[in-house]
């Protein structure tokens, strides 16, 4: 009698430890497969805002709300407006090495293949010398044509030529340079270069180098005092 | 019996009730955020402040009113934020999730824009209405770490030539950077996290990288909700905002933002 019973009720056996075990996995995995169904989701609260903003408030002061916001929005954007460059400015992207020269309203006029820094760490003895293109805005300070290029030490010391004196003769390059050159600060420059076939990689000693076209049209369009902005 | 009931008992009180009680606002209902209109803007590069509000009229009932005055107030705070970053001398990234755009900027000027391919936006998110978000995205969100599968700056090392003949061996012709694989995961004050990953394929060794950083972070959040599981208990949750966008772009990203950064969040 006892086995024919307990032969008869399987599925409530099964049932007695399946419902536990259910449950607890089922507990167990939005433990720890769903964290964002968690209690603490609610204490992001902290910087939400707490009550309904605009609760309350009469359509009339809705649109008082709304014409202030409406001009706090006009004010900023002409505060925004106003740090817009007013000359026409060049973006130069140091991963990418491509510039983009853009006009006054930030419209892109010409584009094309530059060469920034080789992010060369040059070790002679105690000196460390870096060569990088430095990331962040800067602006033309001179611009010449067919500028010689005065040696720094480094120069020097990459090429195992010993160090010449301030004024020694073999510190003026006439061709190195290009056509076009143009100071953005702490020596560095946009200028042209030789070494057409590299440009479109990281090459320079931190300058930007570009091809003989793009240098002539940015050096037209760029006057003393342009924006150049470099990332 | 009984052990069934405590274990009811115990995902009742710890899961399912924290579940429904998590909306602040009863009245208002939350919005999925997948829900929201994404408009196009690929080549061109989009001034993230602009957007097509309407002016302010005459409304014709209070809810209308309330949703407009919303839309002005989100837009008069992402305007703000950016005029606060403009004023300074970093670069930024303004993340526009409704246009799915990531811009970098500096000085209010676009400097670099990607399309985002996809976003994933955690649920801490998504069950929160406009209205609710507003205070947490009211002002840009400054970095406090960052971990990447890539490095931020590196430098080939090079000895200087003795003279000229060690000089002429040296190598000279350039070799074209290959970019290594790229998982960028960002946090931010208010609790934000931003993982900027890559769309395409990783070759085996940055998979790795890649898989050793998301299966530690999962370890850190699982082993978070095993511990509040024993003090009903459980420190605030991050919420997570995922970016995939194209390696090229990711790596610009990273390497662009200084450390020091601060990011503008457009929902």
């Amino acid at each position: 009698m006892e086995i024919e019973e307990k032969k008869g009720r399987p599925f409530l056996s099964i049932l007695k430890w399946f419902i536990p075990v259910f449950l607890f996995c089922l507990s167990v995995m939005m433990v720890l497969y769903t964290p964002a169904f968690q209690d603490s989701a609610f204490k992001v609260k902290s910087w939400m805002n707490s009550k309904p903003l605009f609760e309350g408030k009469s359509p009339e002061a809705l649109e008082n709300l709304a014409l202030r916001s409406s001009r706090n929005i006009a004010s900023i954007e002409s505060k925004i407006e106003k740090l817009k460059p007013v000359k026409p400015y060049i973006v130069v992207n140091t991963l990418e090495n491509r510039f983009s020269l853009r006009n006054v309203d930030g419209d892109t006029v010409r584009t094309g293949v530059c060469s920034t820094g080789k992010n060369e760490l040059l070790i002679a003895g105690n000196k460390r010398i870096v060569f990088k293109t430095p990331k962040g805005i800067f602006t033309v300070r001179n611009k010449q044509q067919n500028r010689p290029w005065v040696k720094p030490d480094w120069a020097f010391i990459e090429d195992g030529l010993p160090i010449p004196s301030a004024r020694a003769a073999e510190r003026i390059d006439y061709s190195t340079l290009g056509d076009y050159a143009m100071e953005i600060g702490n020596g560095y420059m946009i200028h042209g270069t030789l070494y057409q076939r590299f440009l479109g990689l990281p090459v320079t000693h931190g300058c930007v180098r570009l091809g003989d076209k793009d240098l002539e049209v940015v050096y037209n369009t760029l006057s003393k005092g342009s924006k150049v902005y470099i990332y | 019996m009984l052990v069934t009931a405590c274990l009811v008992f115990v995902s009742i009180v710890t899961v399912i009730r924290p579940v429904f009680n998590r909306n602040p606002f009863p009245r208002t209902a939350a919005r999925n955020y997948s829900e929201e209109k994404k408009k196009a803007g690929k080549d061109e590069i989009v001034n993230p402040g602009e957007d097509t509000v309407a002016a302010p009229e005459t409304f014709s009932n209070s809810k209308d009113a309330q949703n407009k005055l919303l839309e002005l107030k989100r837009k008069e705070n992402l305007l703000r934020s950016r005029l606060m970053l403009a004023t300074e001398d970093s670069t930024y990234l303004v993340l526009d999730l409704i246009n799915n755009l990531a811009i970098l900027e500096l000085k209010g000027i676009p400097l670099h824009q990607c399309h985002i391919i996809h976003a994933t936006i955690s649920n801490s998110i998504k069950l929160y209405s406009k209205e609710a978000l507003m205070g947490w995205i009211a002002e840009p969100f400054a970095l406090k770490n960052v971990e990447a599968t890539i490095p931020k700056i590196s430098y080939i090392e090079k000895i200087a030539p003795k003279d000229t003949l060690e000089a002429n061996k040296m190598v000279t012709e350039p070799k074209e950077t290959k970019l290594g694989d790229v998982l960028v995961v960002m946090d931010f004050e208010r609790n934000l996290r931003l993982v900027i990953s890559q769309n395409e394929q990783p070759d085996p060794d940055g998979l790795s990288l890649i898989s050793e950083i998301r299966t530690r972070y999962n370890k850190i959040e699982v082993s978070k909700s095993i511990l509040a599981l024993t003090k009903f208990n459980r420190e605030p949750v991050k919420p997570q905002i995922e970016i995939v966008i194209p390696k090229s772009d990711a790596t610009i990203l990273y390497k662009a933002l200084p450390f020091n950064t601060r990011i503008i969040l457009k929902l």
